[in-house]
C-alpha cells in the first residue's frame, strides 16, 4: 500500500494508461480509425490497436492495483475506465484528429 | 400483446422508465452530492470549518461531555405517553454512551441512551444527542441543518418521506426497475459494442439524444447496476426483511442471550455499581491489535455499555478507512478492569461479501479519486435519465402536435421540472442558508425547517414555471423554460459562491492558495464549473430557440 505522492503518481499513471487503453480499443474500430484518418484501417493495424490497447488497460489495473487493497483498486480500475471512454467519445466527437497522435505511437500509420 | 421479446422490453422499458425515472433522477443527483455530504455540511456550518479530527481522548474530553448530556424537554415529552406514572427530572441509569466519528468529521456526534424508569416496554431507551467540537469539547449548535448528511442522503434514498418508510419503499422499487431498465436497455440496445464510443450531436435531434442516453447508461453501466443492487441489499436488510426484529421477536431476545453467553458481552445490567478502568488505555490496546492485523488504526466508533454498571464493558470499532468492505473489527473490554473479553471474529465468506457491498455504497474509505469518480457515475445515471425524457419527447411530439395530444407537453414540463429545476431548489437551499440570520423569531419555524420549506418552494416555483412555458411544445416546438432555467441556475450558482464569501469571508483564494481548506473550496469550485455548464447549455438553447422562431416566421409568411 503506497502513501501520498506516489500514490497520487501512480494513480495519475493508472488514469493515463486507461485513458491511451481505451483510446486504442476505440482506434481499433473500422468507424472510429475513419473518422481520425479518414481512410479504412489494415488488418494488422486493427490487430495491433486491440492488443495495446489491452495492454494499457491492464496496466492501468496493475497502476491501481499496486497503490490501494485489492478491492478498492478494482473499483478505482473499473470507475476510471468509465471515465476514460467518456474523455474518448468525446474527443472522436469534437476533436478526432488529437488521436491521430496516439496511432502514430502505437505505429499505426493511415494508409495513403 | 408484443410481437417480439425485444418490443415487449421497450414497451418495459419507456414506460418504467418514464415513471420512475423521476424518482431515479433524485436518487442519482443527492446521492452524487450526498458522496461529498460531510463537505456540504461544512460549507452550510461555518462554525464547523475545521480540519477533520482523529476520536478525541475519553479522558480528557469525551467523559466531561457525556456527563453533561441528558434528553431534551421535546425528547421527554415523545415518551411521556409509554411510561406508567411521572418521568424523572434526570436520567441517570446510562444504557450506553457512544461516539462517532469518520475521516472527513471535524465534528463529533455524540449519543446517549438512558434506562426510563416504570417505562412499559422496559427495553426501551431516551436518547440524548450532541455535536461537539473534538479539540476542545466545546457544544456546536446541533440544531442547524447538516445540508448534505442531514437532507441531500436523506433525500437520496427516501426522499424524505418518512411517513410508514413510504420514500424508503418508493426508492427501493425505482431501484428494482432501474435493474430490469438496465436489462432491457442492453436487449433493445442494437449496436451496444459497435457504437459504444458513439455521440453524432450533428444529427438529427432524436438520434443525437439516443446516441447521448446510450453512452451515458452503457458507459457507465457497472456502476449503475451495482449501486442500484446495493442500495437494494441495504434496503433489503434494514427495512424490507428485518426478520430478526419483526416476526421471530421472540427468538430475537432468544438469540442475543445466547449470543451474550457466547461473547460473554452481557445482555442486561447486573445491578451492581462498578467503576470504569482507563479506556484511554483500552483504545491504544485494540489499536495494537489492529496494527498487529496490518489494519488502519483509527476509532471510528466507541461505546460504553451500561455504564457505571459491574456488567459494563467498551467496545472499540476501528473506522474502516483502508478497504471498501464496511468493517468493524470490534474489540470488547471489561469496563471496570479494561481486560478484553472478546474480539470480533473474521467474518464468514458470505458476511464478506455483504461486507464489500454495502461498503461499496456507503463509502467510508478514503479515496478522494474515487469519490470524484462515484460523483463522475452518479452525474452520468441522472444524465442517462434525462435524456430518456427528452428522447420520449422527441419521439412522439410530431405525432402528438398533430392529434393535440398534451402527452408529451407534459413529459417536457416535468423533465425540465427533473433536470433544471432540481438544481433550482438544490441552489435554493444554498442561498437560503447563507441568507437567514444566525437566530430566527421565537414564532418562527426552525431555522433548518425553513430551509427545507423554502427548498421545497424553489422546486414548486420551478415546476409551475416549466407548465406555464410549455405550450410551443405541443406545435412540436422547444419549451423556452429550458433556456430560462439553464441562465437561472448559472446566476443562482455564482450567487451562492459569492454568498459565502460575503457571509463568512471565506474566498477561493483563500480556501485554495493561503488558507487551503478544500470542502469548502471544493464546494464552491463545484458550483462555479455548473455555472458555466450552464451558461454554454444556455447559449446553445437559445440559438435552437432562435432558429425555431424564424422557422416559425417563415411559415407564417408562407401561409
Amino acid at each position: 500500500m503506497l502513501e501520498g505522492g506516489a500514490a497520487a503518481l501512480l494513480l495519475f499513471a493508472a488514469i493515463v494508461a486507461n485513458g491511451v487503453g481505451m483510446a486504442w480499443v476505440a482506434l481499433s474500430m473500422d468507424v472510429h480509425w475513419q473518422q481520425v484518418q479518414g481512410t479504412a484501417p489494415s488488418r494488422g493495424a486493427v490487430r495491433r490497436l486491440r492488443v495495446l490497447g489491452a495492454l494499457g488497460l491492464a496496466c492501468g489495473l496493475a497502476a491501481c492495483l499496486r497503490v490501494d487493497h485489492a478491492s478498492m483498486a478494482v473499483l478505482v480500475w473499473i470507475m476510471a475506465l468509465s471515465a476514460a471512454a467518456l474523455v474518448v467519445t468525446c474527443t472522436l466527437t469534437w476533436r478526432p484528429g488529437w488521436l491521430k497522435a496516439l496511432a502514430w505511437l502505437a505505429g499505426c500509420e493511415a494508409r495513403p | 400483446m408484443f410481437q417480439s421479446f425485444r418490443q415487449a422490453m421497450a414497451w418495459l422499458h419507456t414506460w418504467f422508465g418514464l415513471v420512475l425515472g423521476f424518482v431515479l433522477m433524485a436518487a442519482f443527483f443527492f446521492g452524487a452530492l450526498s458522496v461529498f455530504d460531510r463537505e456540504i455540511d461544512r460549507w452550510a456550518i461555518p462554525e464547523t470549518r475545521i480540519a477533520p479530527q482523529p476520536m478525541p481522548s475519553y479522558e480528557k474530553l469525551l467523559r466531561p461531555a457525556f456527563e453533561r448530556m441528558q434528553p431534551t424537554p421535546l425528547a421527554i415529552d415523545a415518551m411521556r405517553p409509554r411510561v406508567d406514572g411521572p418521568m424523572p427530572a434526570h436520567f441517570d441509569t446510562v444504557d450506553s454512551w457512544s461516539a462517532y466519528t469518520t475521516h472527513r468529521d471535524p465534528v463529533l456526534a455524540l449519543y446517549a441512551g438512558y434506562q426510563v424508569p416504570h417505562a412499559k416496554d422496559a427495553e426501551e431507551r431516551i436518547w440524548a444527542y450532541a455535536t461537539i467540537d473534538p479539540r476542545d469539547g466545546r457544544l456546536l449548535p446541533d440544531e442547524q441543518l447538516k445540508i448534505g448528511s442531514g437532507f441531500f442522503f436523506p433525500l437520496h434514498y427516501g426522499l424524505t418521506l418518512d411517513w410508514k418508510n413510504l420514500g424508503i419503499w418508493i426508492v427501493g422499487f425505482s431501484a428494482l426497475m432501474m435493474l430490469a431498465a438496465l436489462v432491457s436497455g442492453v436487449i433493445m440496445h442494437r449496436k451496444l459494442f459497435r457504437e459504444f464510443f458513439t455521440f453524432r450531436p450533428g444529427k438529427a435531434p432524436l438520434r443525437s439524444v439516443l446516441d447521448l442516453h446510450n453512452l451515458t447508461g452503457v458507459v457507465a453501466l457497472p456502476f449503475h447496476f451495482f449501486f442500484a443492487l446495493t442500495g437494494l441489499l441495504i434496503f433489503a436488510s434494514t427495512y424490507y426483511f428485518p426478520l430478526g426484529e419483526t416476526q421471530l421477536h421472540g427468538l430475537h431476545e432468544r438469540h442475543e442471550q445466547a449470543e451474550a453467553r457466547e461473547t460473554g458481552l452481557p445482555h442486561a445490567r447486573a445491578d451492581v455499581s462498578a467503576g470504569l478502568a482507563n479506556v484511554d488505555a483500552m483504545v491504544a490496546e485494540a489499536q495494537r491489535r489492529w496494527h498487529e492485523h496490518g489494519k488502519a488504526g483509527e476509532v471510528g466508533f466507541l461505546v460504553l455499555q451500561h455504564v457505571g454498571d459491574a456488567n459494563g464493558y467498551v467496545s472499540v470499532y476501528r473506522a474502516g478507512t483502508d478497504r471498501i468492505a464496511l468493517v468493524g473489527d470490534g474489540i470488547h473490554f471489561k469496563a471496570s478492569t479494561g481486560a478484553v473479553i472478546h474480539e470480533d471474529p473474521p467474518a464468514t465468506p458470505v458476511a464478506r461479501v455483504s461486507e464489500f457491498l454495502t461498503g461499496l455504497h456507503l463509502q467510508h474509505f478514503r479515496h478522494w479519486l474515487l469519490r470524484w469518480l462515484y460523483v463522475l457515475g452518479g452525474l452520468t445515471g441522472a444524465a442517462c435519465i434525462a435524456t430518456g425524457f427528452i428522447f420520449f419527447v422527441e419521439k412522439r411530439k410530431k405525432q402528438h402536435a398533430k392529434t393535440g395530444n398534451q402527452g408529451s407537453r407534459v413529459v417536457d414540463a416535468l423533465a425540465v421540472t427533473t433536470v433544471t429545476g432540481m438544481l433550482i431548489a438544490t441552489l435554493t437551499l444554498l442561498i437560503v442558508n447563507r441568507l437567514l440570520p444566525e437566530r430566527l423569531p421565537a414564532a418562527w419555524a426552525s431555522r433548518g425547517d425553513l430551509e427545507v420549506y423554502l427548498f421545497w418552494a424553489g422546486w414548486a416555483l420551478a415546476m409551475a414555471h416549466a407548465f406555464v412555458r410549455s405550450a410551443p411544445v405541443a406545435q412540436e416546438r422547444a419549451n423556452p423554460a429550458w433556456y430560462e432555467q439553464c441562465r437561472t441556475v448559472s446566476a443562482m450558482a455564482l450567487a451562492a459562491v459569492l454568498l459565502n464569501w460575503i457571509t463568512t469571508g471565506d474566498h477561493l483564494i483563500k480556501t485554495v492558495f493561503t488558507h487551503p481548506y478544500w470542502p469548502v473550496a471544493g464546494v464552491d469550485l463545484f458550483l462555479l464549473a455548473s455555472a458555466a455548464l450552464a451558461t454554454v447549455a444556455a447559449h446553445r438553447l437559445k440559438a435552437r430557440l432562435g432558429a425555431d422562431q424564424l422557422a416559425q416566421s417563415t411559415e407564417a409568411g408562407h401561409a
